[in-house]
């Protein structure tokens, strides 16, 4: 038999582990959350979970073919490689960028859409953001997959560094998780937040080096590329999977030591005003 | 023993602006000036409620009784007091509420169940009892989205009662479904507080409150102003809403009055009848003039029994003593199923032979010996004593009870009867042309 006291007022240490205990005694709830979240979208079709790998493939063909052969931005300089292609280029960019925004725009709502179980049952609320961000990365494994074959289909070589790819992955969600924690508990207290996140996330859009290669990036500008985690991330999954260079020791340390950072005060946020979501819906 | 649940001091308090920009001009003057006033949802509640006992709560709308009950869930945090609770609790606030309307019942069931709390393994080896309960066929595998509102409740409810919490929360649930889902829903509920459940029910069909519950409270503007037998707390829940109806133009108060009745025994039409005899409303009270020593229930061997295969021949045995002496009596056997349904009344009046009259002090016994073709289920018998003119002399105060066993049938017959089946090919008919 179980007590429980609700009133009762733990340390936030406690709270904090407790709540991280709490995804591996639910876990079977949480995978069932994200199947669901995962699976949701492609419900209704035919063709069902293919379309995960669909959608990319047609967007990234589509990319690659628009900007290679239409309008003719075949490569930027880099030496001896003359299929370079900015669309998969462009893609590479845009794929841990889609993740970042959609992890911000899910976690915002991602209390007040599931007032139904924050209101209605005892439910462990820590579930709900977690499930937002993993969906959401698994959705962009999809898209990685979809990449791979276009890789293949335009003939160029997969580099051995593919294989550090899950730890870019593993570092990836900590930043995520961290992000759609804080943006959860934004979200339910303060409802406005989701308007100024949306022009945020398109400024983030242009001052990330997706659309644009670093190194034309003026020196009294650089800081925008020093302090932006995200131009990490971009920077990585280019190196990795397009030039087959390892990412930098040093901003690969620095980018780890802010997604922990960032991971334990968004998820201790959310821990200590869990209890009160369910007065603000 | 321990109680399920203990509350102390139970305060809730909301703070309430009449816009957001009020709001935040409140927050932006950082406690200079206030816009919001206090509004307390519940207050100086304190509520010990013992296991096993199924407590209803009553009060109008807004009395806080859906508060208390997210409260004692751990739903909604109490600003002040302390909650605790022992056991499992399974709390139902409108059924089928977290389902998926894209995904199969038998998904969102597990989803339910694991939302709730229960290990996969457990839930997966209930399923079957889930499905027989919510009996809603090939549904079970369709996507939520083509069921009725009716098919929905049955599947949240059967989720919920079939988990076997040692405490259930159930907040105006049963409202949904039809009649005969209705029925099931309330015999599993029977069922649980007899096994032990401790059941806390929100109701506005008082009805349903004063046959079900052992306990009631009662709520009104967030303090509880009653507690005490459901008898009890329905009489000053009447007081309350007749308070409430007296302010009103007068003209209108009895039509209000009549609607008032009206809604709180809206659904007791659906719900078993009342126990006729022994109802806490319109009770007869005995004269005393006999008393029931005991009823005794014995098998086709003529030995006590409390678990009688259905169809076997059960025999009754009532002893009664006069108090005084009477001219004429007659004794009779009354037996009722869990939800108080009468299926069967008999009497040494209806039969044979009347009894006559009585000196004081005479001890008689009577055996009814009768066939038993109930369904699977709980039963119980009531023995009383009438004179004359239907006087009611003597009766058992609590009436014995044993159980029919049977292999459950799906077609959820009232009775069983002994049934043989023969089959004929039509050329053996001969020349039935």
């Amino acid at each position: 038999m179980a007590t429980y006291t609700s009133s009762e007022k733990q340390g936030l240490g406690s709270a904090f582990f407790d709540a991280l205990g709490t995804f591996y005694r639910r876990r079977w709830l949480l995978g069932y959350f994200i199947h669901r979240q995962v699976t949701r979208a492609y419900r209704r079709s035919y063709l069902g979970l293919a379309w995960a790998v669909l959608g990319p493939l047609v967007w990234v063909f589509f990319l690659a073919l628009i900007f290679s052969h239409v309008i003719g931005i075949k490569d930027r300089a880099v030496e001896g490689d003359p299929t370079l292609n900015f669309g998969l280029y462009l893609y590479c960019g845009l794929l841990p960028f889609l993740t970042f925004s959609e992890a911000l725009n899910k976690g915002l709502n991602s209390i007040r859409s599931n007032s139904g179980l924050v209101q209605k049952v005892v439910f462990p609320t820590e579930i709900l953001p977690f499930t937002n961000a993993i969906a959401s990365m698994v959705d962009k494994v999809f898209g990685f997959g979809a990449l791979l074959v276009m890789l293949l289909l335009f003939g160029r070589t997969l580099h051995p560094t593919l294989l550090y790819m899950p730890v870019i992955v593993v570092l990836q969600m900590i930043f995520i998780l961290g992000l759609t924690y804080i943006m959860a508990v934004l979200g339910t207290f303060l409802p406005d937040v989701g308007e100024v996140m949306r022009p945020v996330i398109r400024g983030m859009f242009f001052v990330t080096p997706i659309l644009w290669p670093p190194d034309r990036l003026p020196d009294s500008l650089s800081w925008i590329e020093d302090y932006n985690p995200l131009a990490y991330l971009v920077n990585a999954y280019r190196d990795l999977i397009l030039d087959g260079t390892m990412p930098g020791a040093l901003s690969t340390l620095y980018f780890t030591l802010f997604s922990v950072a960032l991971f334990i005060v968004g998820f201790a946020l959310f821990v200590r005003l869990k209890p009160r979501f369910a007065d603000h819906l | 023993m321990t109680p399920a649940i203990s509350l102390k001091g139970i305060g809730k308090k909301y703070r309430i602006t009449s816009s957001k920009s009020l709001r935040l001009r409140e927050i932006l003057s950082f406690g200079k000036k206030q816009h919001s006033q206090d509004f307390w949802a519940l207050q100086d509640i304190d509520l010990e409620i013992e296991q096993g006992s199924t407590l209803g709560i009553l009060g109008r709308n807004g009395a806080g009784k859906s508060t208390m009950l997210q409260i004692i869930s751990g739903v909604l945090q109490p600003t002040t007091g302390t909650v605790e609770v022992n056991g499992r609790l399974i709390a139902i606030f409108g059924l089928g509420s977290g389902f998926n309307p894209e995904f199969t019942g038998r998904e969102n069931a597990m989803m339910n169940g694991l939302i709730l709390g229960i290990d996969r393994h457990e839930m997966l080896e209930r399923f079957e009892k889930i499905e027989a309960f919510a009996d809603i066929g090939d549904f079970m595998d369709h996507p939520v989205k083509t069921y009725s509102s009716g098919m929905k409740s049955r599947l949240g409810f059967a989720v919920a009662v079939n988990v076997e919490p040692n405490i259930l929360v159930i907040d105006e649930a049963l409202s949904a479904g039809d009649a005969s889902f209705k029925k099931k829903a309330l015999q599993r509920m029977y069922d649980l507080r007899d096994s032990g459940t401790t059941v806390l029910f929100v109701s506005h069909s008082m009805g349903m409150v004063n046959r079900f519950c052992t306990e009631a409270v009662l709520l009104n503007r967030g303090h509880m102003i009653a507690r005490g037998t459901p008898d009890e707390v329905l009489g000053e829940y009447r007081s309350v809403l007749e308070k409430s109806q007296s302010k009103k133009d007068a003209k209108n108060a009895e039509r209000d009055q009549q609607l008032d009745y009206a809604i709180a025994h809206e659904d007791e039409d659906d719900m078993p009848d009342p126990p006729k005899g022994k109802g806490k409303r319109g009770q007869r009270r005995p004269t005393g003039e006999a008393e029931v020593l005991d009823v005794k229930l014995l098998d086709e061997d003529q030995q006590p029994a409390d678990r009688v295969p259905s169809g076997s021949t059960l025999t009754v045995r009532v002893r009664a003593r006069y108090a005084q002496a009477v001219d004429g009596s007659a004794f009779g056997a009354v037996l009722r199923d869990r939800s108080e349904t009468l299926l069967f009344a008999t009497s040494t009046d209806m039969e044979e032979p009347p009894l006559g009259a009585r000196a004081e002090g005479e001890v008689v016994t009577v055996d009814f010996a009768f066939g038993a073709p109930f369904r699977p289920g709980h039963y119980g018998v009531e023995a009383t004593v009438s004179g004359d003119a239907g006087r009611l002399l003597g009766r058992t105060g609590e009436p014995a009870t044993f159980e029919v066993v049977a292999e459950e049938r799906p077609a959820g017959d009232v009775i069983q009867p002994p049934t043989r089946v023969e089959v004929y090919d039509h050329e053996e008919l001969g020349p039935a042309t």
